[in-house]
């Protein structure tokens, strides 16, 4: 790409403004966490200049987040989502490597129940879950909040798929050089796998960071709330912050995005892969 | 033979998974059955609830609510996104950026995003600053019952679009070159290229988008709860609302999980139909 022709460049412009509008609730977000309270809704309407560049700046709402109870709902939420992540990697890879490398009898059967299970809506099922879940007296807990989301059928379906790409003449001739299932397992699999690795990764944080019905269920209580969950209380209780709530906000979408262009390196090295194929 | 041998070490790797997937996923897809059939206050199984549920004008308004948003949002979010695969797909600089850009909002609690919403769709919001400076003037948004539902569905796309495009996108990208070389010698302009080769090649994909797509705006929760609580005047009163709505605020389980299973059959009828539709099933 040396030359850029007026074509091109005309569908740059029309790229970035149709992404700049996704981003512009995101952009307003963070503008309002950094200003004074009472700025938030002075220059909101009528449209001006100061709509949407802050005259004056302010950490007072980013402090004053971090001070009450709401750091620790977010401890909560990196918690959970972290744990979510590492326990539900180990526990679906290996239960992909199972169903795309080891053949057995009833394999078939056990692949179609993780379809199945992928196939029923999870927030349909919280509220018998959340029976089950009091059964083992599991409320307001990070067991709680966490298990439902490690066995995930979809990121199962998607390692499955990666593994079942890899040669099979590898196993082979590890199996000949004396190699176990686990050995294979570990530094054949794993190691070869990791843009789907980062996948399955992406869609168990999202399953965590983007949940809302579930942790409302399963965690009410102060110390156990995720951040998602204490953030929507502050608007219904009584005395509106709006200072807190957006920042809270901002940082809650500050996590994601730094995750996302840590990623995007991924992303466009596989294209460029791709590339050198051509 | 070996296969046999293996069955133990398969076990093994298998049986977090399979524990997790069965204690946390099909059986209070059991329970919910189960609850469905029991009439309250009484032990014997009847279709009560069921009779109930078809009977409580709430609950066949949110029916009809579902599926109205349903055959409204589907379509517009699946063009939407095919639109916006094709145009982030290319390798121009700065296009990976605008990329995530787009697809950052999935990943953002849906609860942030609705406050978001609620104060860009206040009465002195942004939304209407914005509308004024175009000459427009003011929209009740979701204080309205006409304008309510629409405002759920532009919240909605803003979230789940980004996702549907990046999917699409990872379609376009493994539609070999050569089939739009040799469109080209045909003679085929773009839309011919669009309608014969790219359409075709995505079926896959789409399949996907299709389906996954169909079931995430059927389970719409949070920005209903949070944004219109399911009105004005029950006009966003989704079925995951009034699921929510029964069990949580009424206290009644029992058409809750009646609710519930009457929701997972919809979707379950309306995936099924759509593989078939796109006749992906027989491929298999």
């Amino acid at each position: 790409m040396d030359r850029i022709t007026p074509r091109q460049a005309l569908r740059m412009v029309v790229i970035a403004a149709t992404a700049l509008c996704f981003l512009m609730p995101l952009y307003w977000l963070t503008i309002s966490a950094l200003r004074p309270e009472a700025d938030i809704f002075r220059f909101l309407n009528p449209f001006g200049p100061w709509t949407l560049i802050p005259n004056q700046l302010t950490a007072d709402n980013i402090v004053g987040l971090w001070s009450g109870s709401f750091s620790r709902a977010i401890v909560n939420s990196i918690v959970v989502a972290l744990v979510t992540v590492i326990a539900g990697l180990m526990v679906c890879a290996s239960a992909a490597f199972a169903l795309a490398v080891i053949e057995f009898p009833g394999r078939g059967v056990v692949f179609t129940t993780m379809i199945v299970s992928f196939l029923i809506p999870f927030d349909a099922i919280a509220v018998p879950l959340y029976s089950i879940m009091r059964g083992f007296n599991l409320q307001n807990s990070y067991a709680g909040l966490v298990l439902p989301g490690i066995g995930n059928g979809l990121a199962v379906f998607l390692l499955r798929q990666f593994f079942q790409g890899i040669p099979k003449e590898l196993r082979e001739a590890a199996m000949v050089d004396g190699m176990g299932w686990f050995r294979i397992f570990w530094s054949i699999y794993l190691p070869l796998s990791r843009p789907a690795l980062v996948s399955a990764a992406l869609i168990m944080f999202i399953f965590q960071w983007q949940a809302y019905l579930w942790p409302l269920l399963i965690a009410p209580s102060n110390d156990m709330k995720v951040a998602a969950v204490a953030l929507a209380q502050f608007s219904s209780a009584y005395n509106v912050s709006f200072g807190l709530i957006f920042a809270g906000a901002a940082f809650l979408s500050l996590i994601p995005m730094l995750i996302f262009v840590f990623f995007q390196q991924y992303f466009t090295s596989s294209v460029a892969a791709t590339g050198s194929k051509e | 033979m070996t296969r046999w041998s293996n069955i133990r070490v398969a076990a093994l790797f298998l049986l977090p998974a399979v524990v997790s997937v069965v204690l946390l996923r099909l059986w209070p897809a059991a329970i919910a059955v189960h609850q469905s059939l029991l009439a309250p206050r009484a032990s014997s199984y009847s279709l009560e609830n069921y009779l109930y549920i078809f009977t409580d004008p709430s609950f066949l308004n949110s029916v009809w609510v579902t599926l109205l948003f349903s055959f409204i949002i589907n379509p517009l979010q699946i063009a939407a996104a095919l639109g916006l695969a094709i145009l982030f797909n290319n390798k121009l600089p700065m296009t990976g950026f605008w990329r995530t850009a787009v697809l950052l909002p999935v990943a953002i609690p849906q609860s942030v995003s609705a406050v978001i919403w609620a104060v860009a769709y206040r009465p002195d919001g942004l939304l209407n600053s914005l509308l004024q400076l175009v000459g427009i003037g003011p929209q009740r948004f979701v204080t309205s019952p006409e304008q309510a539902l629409g405002s759920i569905m532009l919240v909605v796309s803003w979230i789940g679009v980004g996702y549907w495009m990046t999917m699409l996108i990872a379609g376009l990208q493994d539609i070999p070159k050569s089939l739009y070389e040799s469109a080209t010698i045909d003679g085929a302009n773009g839309w011919h290229k669009f309608w014969y080769v790219t359409l075709p090649q995505l079926r896959r994909p789409l399949t996907f988008v299709l389906v996954a797509d169909t079931v995430a705006n059927f389970l719409v929760f949070a920005p209903v709860n949070i944004l219109t609580g399911g009105g004005p005047q029950g006009s966003t009163d989704l079925i995951m609302n009034q699921i929510y709505t029964n069990a949580f605020v009424n206290g009644d389980q029992g058409s809750a999980a009646a609710a519930t299973v009457v929701l997972v059959a919809l979707v379950l009828v309306i995936v099924l139909i759509q593989f078939r539709l796109m006749g992906d099933g027989s491929e298999r």
